[in-house]
């Protein structure tokens, strides 16, 4: 490991990244719940309060459509606010100022303005948040056209990609899984950028391809190394970005492995994985098809407060084997 | 803790099986290995070992009953075991119903009347583009669905050895026996038996492991077609566990088995063959050396009643009654009709022309790339114990005094013991 390449935390990375934008750039203002003195409700937000002072990271009242539609005045006006909802779920309460108007207004008023906002949503489930603090909602917005939707996976993706979405000139959604915050894992110094558009291979195989984002790839690699120890080789494509899509990257993996398992967190039904397989059979990859292809999404219901039903609701190490191994041996 | 007792499959194409009598009722004590009940088949009845000892309860199946293969016909549980059916069918179904991703990645394939002209896409670009017309290739995938394998062992006819090998492999009955989490352990028997010889082994391995086994060309459900040479056995063997999907697992055979095996096992330092031997677990096995008791194998083949065959079984094991008493009804059964007969003739002249056997495999034990047992029994009448000395320093060799040719039927405890240990350092 380089000198310019240390360990840090996925919060750390995006702390560092908030770091460098408001540093360089002083159109950068974050906006939030509890992101100044608390840090923050997964203390991503830290200490940037002390350095960068209460004009530039702003706490908001408890009203996530005030709090993101001034975000997207804000935008409106040449500023670059990072707004950061507690928890994806009370997105719910701004899809307003999200769907209607920054999705939008770029393309109502011809191009002539930007909105260049970024919203940055914990999502998931597997802290015992219970029904309405751990869906994963990222389908919803991958819906929208006018809108960017990314899932970094690691500590070096989501910093290059929110200092990407911090400078891209649309609005940008960036997915954190909470269960990634305190992972670790390499990550450059200094400003460097991950695409917003581009899926990334994280392992090789031959017998199968896995889509997975987020907390779904780390259990996908995981599943893929029990595969392996049964002469199984998973091939994991990280899907990173939802809108735009990186079709390209999964056509090119199941032409050459024949077999698909789409694994996601979000519902099951018309989710991630339905795009997932609807793009590949409509792709030249279905001439190529050996199996049917397979989804392992969220169960058909609210995420239970129970440890063990939570877990249930959700795929699994175990499940993502089983899934891969029955599709593998052609037994689907 | 309770035992399933399942309607086994016990006929080739069987995917239901008919209730015959019970031997045990509701509430009486059974040990492992005794006759539980029956399944009465278009040929005839057939009889079902116990898989336990215990206590036979919750029985749930009657006489007439017509049942899919694998379903619960009842369970053995300890003497002072607590017990309640309804319960425990209710957690089968919980299990079903929060796994039910999963489980749908698992459903066992229910034949439909419309399964012919299913394909892969694959499958259907590679027929394509080679000409072939779909309807003339057996499908081996869920529901005879065909699969690009399907198609490719389709246009390779029988050629060179390695070919007709593959094609034979097509035809082999093949069997999971048990499911399990890991790498699968994969049984090949020895020349005149069938992948049942290993259920009683089976049942007293440590971990559930996941359990394959096959019928050689000419044994058990499997035809002989065409070369009946020891390449076309391995042959057949490799095509058999590429078409299961099975690319790794730990491989054990018995006597001419453990020769295919330790062949198969050899092909991974070539690398071509896309299967990888986790381990090695040769039981008696053939290829050592020359000698083999052609008096045996002249006599085997041409017993044809109980009174004829018996006393050469009995050449088999130290102490015959470890074998079983249905062993040799079982044997005269599948003799039936005169094919499996003639098959392993034809094999036994080929593999041991004037009683040598006629291949070897000692070269490619020469430096064993993965972890390998030997078990020999020291009163083997079959093929000389002797004969698995001389073999590399990192070979175990696994002598039991008192035992026959037959160390995974007389000594099954201790075998079953020795295939977990060395699944376990085959990883």
């Amino acid at each position: 490991m380089s000198e310019a390449m240390r360990e840090l935390t996925y919060a750390e990375a995006i702390r560092e990244a908030l770091a460098i934008a408001l540093e360089a750039d002083e159109r950068v203002i974050l906006m939030g719940e509890d992101i100044g003195v608390y840090g923050g409700a997964f203390q991503v937000t830290g200490d940037l309060v002390e350095r960068f002072g209460e004009d530039r990271v702003i706490d908001t009242p408890i009203s996530e459509l005030g709090g993101a539609g001034v975000a997207v005045g804000a935008a409106l006006t040449g500023m670059r606010p990072v707004y950061e909802f507690q928890f994806s779920d009370f997105s719910m309460l701004a899809m307003e100022q999200i769907v209607n108007q920054a999705a939008k207004i770029r393309y109502m008023l011809g191009g002539a303005v930007n909105v260049p906002v970024v919203f940055r949503m914990p999502t998931g489930s597997g802290l015992g948040g219970a029904a309405q603090h751990s869906q994963s909602l990222e389908a919803w917005f991958a819906h929208v056209p006018g809108l960017k939707v990314v899932e970094p996976s690691t500590p070096h993706d989501v910093k290059g990609m929110l200092l990407s979405a911090i400078a891209d000139p649309d609005p940008v959604i960036l997915f954190e899984h909470k269960l990634l915050y305190k992972t670790k894992g390499p990550v450059p110094e200094g400003d460097y950028r991950v695409a917003l558009d581009k899926a990334a291979l994280r392992r090789a195989g031959r017998d199968l391809t896995i889509v997975a984002t987020g907390i779904m790839t780390h259990r996908a690699l995981e599943a893929a190394s029990i595969l392996a120890a049964e002469g199984v080789e998973a091939e994991i494509v990280d899907l990173r970005c939802l809108r735009p899509i990186d079709g390209e990257a999964i056509v090119a993996s199941v032409k050459k492995t024949t077999r698909l398992l789409a694994v996601y967190e979000g519902v099951k039904t018309l989710g991630l994985g339905a795009e997932i397989s609807a793009l590949v059979a409509e792709s030249e990859a279905f001439d190529y098809l050996d199996a049917p292809i397979l989804r392992l999404g969220g169960a058909e219901a609210p995420i239970p407060y129970s440890p063990v039903l939570e877990k249930a609701a959700v795929p699994q190490v175990d499940d993502i084997v089983a899934a891969a191994r029955g599709l593998a041996q052609g037994r689907v | 803790m309770a035992s399933e007792v399942i309607l086994p499959r016990v006929d080739m194409d069987m995917a239901t099986g008919k209730m015959g009598r019970w031997f045990v009722a509701e509430g009486e004590r059974v040990r492992e290995g005794q006759l539980l009940f029956e399944i009465e088949t278009d040929k005839a009845a057939m009889e079902v070992e116990a898989p336990a000892s215990g206590v036979l309860r919750g029985v749930r199946a009657r006489v007439g009953d017509v049942l899919p293969v694998g379903a619960v016909v009842g369970w053995i549980v300890g003497e002072d075991e607590a017990f309640d059916p309804d319960l425990q069918a209710l957690a089968g179904e919980l299990r079903a119903l929060l796994g039910s991703s999963a489980a749908l990645a698992e459903r066992a394939s229910t034949p439909s009347a419309d399964a012919r002209g299913r394909a892969t896409p694959l499958a259907r670009r590679l027929a394509r583009e080679r000409g072939l017309d779909l309807a003339d290739v057996a499908g081996s995938g869920p529901n005879g669905r065909v699969q690009a394998l399907d198609v490719t062992l389709y246009e390779r006819p029988a050629r060179a050895e390695p070919s007709s090998g593959a094609a034979q492999g097509a035809r082999l009955n093949r069997l999971w026996l048990q499911k399990g989490e890991g790498a699968p352990l994969v049984f090949i028997h020895g020349f005149g038996a069938d992948l049942n010889g290993w259920r009683p082994l089976l049942a007293h391995l440590p971990a559930p492991r996941p359990a394959f086994a096959l019928d050689l060309p000419g044994h058990g459900g499997s035809p002989l077609a065409g070369d009946s040479s020891f390449a076309a056995l391995v042959g057949a063997v490799r095509a058999a566990l590429a078409g299961e999907g099975i690319r790794a697992a730990h491989l054990v055979g018995h006597s001419l088995g453990g020769a295919v095996a330790a062949a198969l096992a050899a092909e991974r330092m070539g690398g071509e063959s896309g299967f990888r031997a986790l381990s090695l677990m040769l039981i008696a096995p053939a290829g050592l050396g020359p000698e083999v008791n052609s008096a045996f194998l002249a006599g085997f083949l041409r017993a044809r009643s109980e009174a004829s065959l018996t006393p050469w079984m009995r050449l088999l094991a130290a102490d015959p009654v470890s074998l079983g008493a249905a062993l040799v009804k079982t044997t005269l059964r599948q003799r039936e009709g005169g094919a499996l007969v003639e098959a392993q003739t034809r094999l036994a002249e080929s593999l041991f022309p004037d009683g040598v056997q006629a291949f070897g495999i000692r070269h490619w034990l020469a430096d064993p790339a993965t972890p390998t047992k030997i078990v020999v029994g020291a009163e083997d009448q079959i093929i000389p114990p002797r004969q698995s000395e001389g073999l590399s320093g990192l070979i175990a060799i696994h002598r039991f005094a008192g035992v026959g040719h037959m160390p995974h039927l007389e000594a099954r405890r201790e075998v079953a013991r020795l295939v977990e240990e060395l699944a376990k350092a085959g990883g």
